[in-house]
C-alpha cells in the first residue's frame, strides 16, 4: 500500500495531496465571447437612454466614443492575463498596490457586479412594461378597449413602469437566487444560444433601420461640443451650481464621456473566462476581445446613434428613454403590426439577455467574493456550505439582499441604478490600469503582451499606451465624482461598507487561521502537486475512487470499504473545489484549498476508514466543474471503478450521462471505468463511462447468428466468425451514416426512440431463413461470442 | 486663478493626451487585430 494512507505517516499525520491546477473544460474564442457579451451587450438595452438623460441629444457620440475607448482597456486586460492566468482586478492589484488597495478595488468591482442585477432586472422591466402600455395603447386608438375599461381607468388603461419593473427585478433576481443557491453551472452553451438569437435582432434592427434612413432621411445628433452639451437638472451632481462645467469645453466632453462610461461594463468578464480558453490562449483571448470589442460598437454604439436618428425628439427622452430599442423599433417605416411584433421580439430578447445579466451578476459577486474569502479576507462564516446543495449560499444571500435592496431602494428608476452602475464600472478599471502600469517596473516575471507603444529612455521603458489609458480613466473617474452625485455617495458608502468589512473579517480570520492551521498541522500533512498524477498520489492502477462533497453523506464510501479489499485495491477519496465562471481568474493557495471544511469531510472520510481498519489516500482537486474533475481525476489515476452518491438534484441515469460528457471531452488516450452511484436504500447502479461493449438483446443476438450461418455458407467465408459480421455491418451503418442515408437512419431512430420501443431485430430476423448449423462451425468460433452463440454452434 | 480651476485644468490636460495616446494605441492594436483574424492557423471554432 501506498504511504498516503490514512495510516499514521512518520510524524503521526495522514498524507493529502492537494492539486493546483483547476481541472477546467476548456472553450473556443466564440463561446468566450458569448459569455462575455451576455453582460457587456446587455448594456445596449440602457446606456444610450441614460445617457441621453444626462447630456442631451448628443450623448450618441460619448456612447460611441466609449466604445472605441473599450478596445483600448480590453488591451489592458489581454496583457493583464499575458502575466497572470488569474488576471482579474483583484490578483493584478493585489500583485501591485498590495492587500488594502486590493480589498478597496474589489470593494468598487463589488458594487458594479451587484448593481449589474438590479440594472438589467429593471431594465427588462422597463421595456416589458413599455410593451405592455403601448399595445394597450394601440389597441385603444383602434377601438378594441371597452369603453367601461374607460371609464374605469380615466382613460387609456396603462400599467405603472416602474412598479412592474421593480416586480419584475425582484421575481428574475429571486429566479436566479434559487437557481445559484441550488448550484446551476453557468453555461457558455446556453450563453452562445442567447448571443445567437440577440444577433438576429441586432442584424434586423440594423438593416431595418437604415432602410427606413434611406426611405424617410435622418440627421445626424449634434456634435459633442459645450453648446450641444445640455446637461439635466441631476447630471452635474456637486457641480449643480457652480459654473465650471459651463466654463470649459473639454470638461464637458469629460462630464459627458463619464455619464455614458457604463457602457463598457462587462470588461472584467474578459479576465474570468481567460482560464477556459482554449489553446492557443492568448491568440485566442485577442480574439475574444475583438469579437466583442466590434459587436458592442456595433450594437451599443450604432444602436445609440440610430435612435436619436430615428425616433423623433418628442417622444425619444420621454416616452422611450428608458427602453430605447423598442423606440427605434416602433419607429422604422412598415406596418404597425409588423413594428410591434418587432418590438415584441426585442423584448423577447431582451428578457433573455438582461436576464442572463442578472445571473452574471450573482454568479461574478459570488465569484469575486468566494475568492476573496478564500484569502482570508472574509469570514469563513460566509463560505459555509449549503447543507444540501453545497453552495456557498450566506454569500449568495448577501448579494442578492443587497440587489433586492437596491431595486426597491431605486423603485425602478434605470438612470438612478445606470448613475450609480458607473461608479463601479470606472473606478475597478482606475484601479486595474494604475496597477498594471506600476507591474511594468515591478514585475519580472513572463510577460507575453504588453500594450503598445512603448519607448525606451536611457533603458527605462515609458508605457505610453497603458499611461494614456490610466489617464483617460482616471481623469473620468475623478470628474464622476463631482458629477455623479448618487454615484459617489452610494458607491463611497457601499465601497466602505465592504471595506470594513473585508479588514475586520481578515484580522479575525488571521487570528483564527493561525489557530486552525496548528491544529490541522497536527493531522494532516498537505503535499502540493501541480497536477493529479498516480505516482504523486502514490496508488496502484485499477484503484476505486470516491468523490465526497458533503460530510453528512458519506454511505458510498462505507459501502466501498465495506466490498474492497484495500490491500488489493487502492481506495482514493476525493474533492473537488469548485470554482465558476466568476471565481476560475483566481488562484488559490494550497492552505485555500484545504479549508477548516475540506479538514472536516476528510476528518470524517478517516473516521469511517478507521472504523472498517482500511487505508485510504485523499485528494483535493480544484476544478471547474465536479463531473470534468472526477472524469479527470479517475483518467490520470487509471481507476477503473468510480464509486460516488445519489445527487439531489439528477437521477443516476443523468449523473453518468454528466460524467459520461465529461469522459468525452478528455482528449485520447483515454481508459474506460465503471461507474457505481449508491443510492441511500443501498441500491447500487452501475454503468460503464466510454465505449463498452453494449448489453445486446436475445433478438439481436438471434438475427447475428443467423447472418452469421447464412454468410459462412458462402464459398470462402466459413471461417468468418461472429465479429466479422459486426464488423461489416457497423462499417456499412458508418458509411450510410456519413453518405446518403443519414436522413434515413437519424428518422428511425428517432421514430423509436419517441415510441420508447426496441428497433425492430425480431422482425428482421424473422425474414432471414433459418440455416441448420454445421457442427463442424463450432470450433472455428472465437471465444468472443456470447452464451446464445456457443449454445448453438 | 482658483484651486478647483487648476484641477479642471490638470484634468481636461491628462483627459487630452490620454485620448491622444489612446488613439495611437487603437490604431496599433486595431493593425494587430487584423493580422490576428487573419491569422486562422491555430483557430479552434467549435
Amino acid at each position: 500500500m501506498s504511504s498516503t494512507s490514512n495510516a499514521p505517516t512518520g510524524n503521526n499525520r495522514v498524507r493529502i495531496v492537494v492539486a493546483t491546477s483547476v481541472m477546467l473544460t476548456f472553450i473556443s474564442y466564440w463561446r468566450a465571447a458569448a459569455v462575455i457579451l451576455n453582460d457587456l451587450g446587455s448594456s445596449a438595452f440602457y446606456a444610450g437612454g441614460i445617457a441621453e438623460q444626462a447630456i442631451g441629444k448628443s450623448a450618441p457620440w460619448f456612447v460611441l466614443a466609449v466604445m472605441l475607448f473599450a478596445f483600448a482597456v480590453r488591451a489592458v486586460y489581454v496583457e493583464s492575463c499575458s502575466m497572470f492566468v488569474r488576471g482579474g482586478v483583484y490578483r493584478v492589484v493585489k500583485e501591485a498596490l498590495g492587500g488594502t488597495l486590493a480589498k478597496l478595488s474589489v470593494s468598487a468591482l463589488m458594487f458594479d457586479y451587484i448593481l449589474t442585477g438590479p440594472v438589467s432586472g429593471v431594465s427588462a422591466g422597463q421595456y416589458i412594461a413599455g410593451l405592455i402600455n403601448d399595445t394597450i395603447s394601440i389597441a385603444d386608438a383602434h377601438g378594441l378597449i371597452p369603453s367601461a375599461v374607460h371609464h374605469l381607468f380615466h382613460g387609456t388603461p396603462q400599467v405603472g413602469t416602474n412598479a412592474i419593473a421593480v416586480v419584475f427585478a425582484i421575481a428574475v433576481t429571486l429566479y436566479f437566487w434559487w437557481e445559484n443557491i441550488k448550484g446551476i453551472e453557468a453555461s457558455s452553451e446556453k450563453a452562445l444560444w442567447v448571443m445567437q438569437i440577440t444577433t438576429v435582432m441586432v442584424v434586423m434592427l440594423l438593416g431595418w433601420s437604415l432602410f427606413t434612413l434611406l426611405k424617410v432621411g435622418g440627421h445626424l445628433p449634434p456634435f459633442p461640443t459645450l453648446a450641444n452639451i445640455h446637461y439635466s437638472d441631476t447630471s452635474l451632481g456637486f457641480w449643480k451650481h457652480s459654473k465650471l462645467p459651463h466654463m470649459f469645453g473639454i470638461l464637458g466632453l469629460i462630464i459627458g464621456f463619464g455619464h455614458s462610461v457604463l457602457a463598457m461594463s462587462g470588461e472584467e468578464s474578459l479576465a474570468q473566462v481567460y482560464r477556459e480558453l482554449a489553446h492557443p490562449k492568448l491568440k485566442n483571448l485577442k480574439r475574444t476581445a475583438i469579437v466583442i470589442g466590434v459587436y458592442s460598437f456595433v450594437f451599443t454604439g450604432l444602436v445609440s446613434l440610430l435612435a436619436v436618428m430615428l425616433i423623433p425628439d418628442d417622444v425619444r427622452v420621454k416616452v422611450y428613454s428608458d427602453n430605447l430599442i423598442a423606440g427605434l423599433a416602433m419607429h422604422m417605416v412598415g406596418p404597425q403590426v409588423l413594428r410591434l411584433a418587432f418590438r415584441a421580439f426585442v423584448v423577447v430578447v431582451g428578457f433573455l439577455i438582461l436576464s442572463g445579466a442578472v445571473n452574471t451578476a450573482i454568479v461574478g459577486s459570488n465569484g469575486v467574493l468566494n475568492r476573496v474569502s478564500e484569502d482570508g479576507v472574509l469570514a469563513d462564516w460566509f463560505r459555509r456550505p449549503h447543507k444540501k446543495y453545497g453552495t456557498t449560499y450566506r454569500i449568495i444571500n448577501l448579494i442578492v439582499g443587497l440587489q433586492l435592496f437596491t431595486i426597491i431602494v431605486s423603485w425602478g428608476n434605470i438612470y438612478t441604478l445606470g448613475e450609480a452602475y458607473a461608479f463601479g464600472v470606472v473606478w475597478s478599471f482606475v484601479f486595474k490600469t494604475i496597477s498594471m502600469l506600476v507591474l511594468r517596473y515591478r514585475y519580472k516575471g513572463e510577460r507575453m503582451w504588453k500594450v503598445p507603444p512603448n519607448f525606451h529612455i536611457f533603458g527605462v521603458e515609458i508605457p505610453v499606451g497603458l499611461a494614456s489609458v490610466g489617464m483617460v480613466l482616471l481623469s473620468t473617474a475623478i470628474v464622476n465624482l463631482f458629477t455623479k452625485s448618487v454615484a459617489t455617495v452610494s458607491g463611497l458608502i457601499f465601497s466602505a461598507i465592504f471595506f470594513t468589512i473585508f479588514t475586520f473579517s481578515e484580522k479575525v480570520n488571521r487570528r483564527k487561521h493561525a489557530h486552525t492551521a496548528a491544529q490541522m498541522k497536527e493531522q494532516f500533512q498537505l503535499q502540493q502537486a501541480e497536477s493529479v498524477e498516480r505516482e504523486t498520489v502514490g496508488i496502484r492502477p485499477g484503484n476505486v475512487l470516491v468523490p465526497v462533497r458533503d460530510y453528512n453523506t458519506l454511505n458510498h464510501l462505507k459501502w466501498v470499504l465495506e466490498r474492497t479489499d484495500t490491500h488489493e485495491q487502492d481506495v482514493v477519496v476525493m474533492t473537488a473545489r469548485i470554482s465558476q465562471f466568476g471565481a476560475a481568474a483566481y488562484g488559490l493557495s494550497t492552505e485555500q484549498m484545504f479549508s477548516d471544511y475540506e479538514q472536516t469531510l476528510f476528518t470524517r472520510a478517516v473516521s469511517v476508514a478507521e472504523s472498517f481498519g482500511k487505508k485510504i489516500s485523499l485528494l483535493v482537486v480544484p476544478a471547474r466543474d465536479s463531473w470534468s474533475a472526477i472524469a479527470q481525476t479517475a483518467h490520470n489515476l487509471d481507476s477503473s471503478t468510480v464509486v460516488t452518491g445519489l445527487s439531489s438534484k439528477m437521477t443516476t441515469a443523468e449523473q453518468a450521462f454528466a460524467l459520461g460528457s465529461a469522459w468525452e471531452a478528455i482528449p485520447e488516450p483515454k481508459r474506460q471505468f465503471v461507474l457505481q452511484i449508491v443510492q441511500t436504500d443501498g441500491h447500487v447502479d452501475t454503468f460503464r463511462i466510454g465505449p463498452h461493449t453494449p448489453a445486446m438483446k436475445n433478438e439481436d443476438v438471434v438475427l447475428l447468428h443467423r447472418l452469421w450461418l447464412n454468410v459462412t455458407r458462402e464459398p470462402g467465408l466459413e471461417n468468418i466468425h461472429h465479429h466479422d459480421i459486426l464488423t461489416e455491418a457497423l462499417t456499412r451503418f458508418a458509411h450510410d451514416y456519413g453518405a446518403r442515408d443519414r436522413d434515413e437512419i437519424v428518422k428511425e431512430l428517432r421514430r423509436h426512440n419517441v415510441a420508447g420501443g426496441p428497433l425492430p431485430a425480431r422482425t428482421v430476423a424473422s425474414q432471414i431463413p433459418t440455416v441448420q448449423p454445421n457442427p463442424a462451425r463450432s470450433s472455428r468460433e472465437d471465444g468472443s461470442s456470447s452464451p446464445e452463440d456457443e449454445g448453438s454452434e | 486663478m482658483s484651486l478647483s480651476v487648476i484641477l479642471v485644468k490638470i484634468l481636461e490636460f491628462m483627459f487630452v493626451a490620454g485620448w491622444a495616446g489612446t488613439a495611437v494605441v487603437l490604431v496599433l492594436t486595431g493593425i494587430e487585430d487584423v493580422g490576428t483574424l487573419l491569422d486562422r492557423e491555430d483557430e479552434h471554432s467549435h
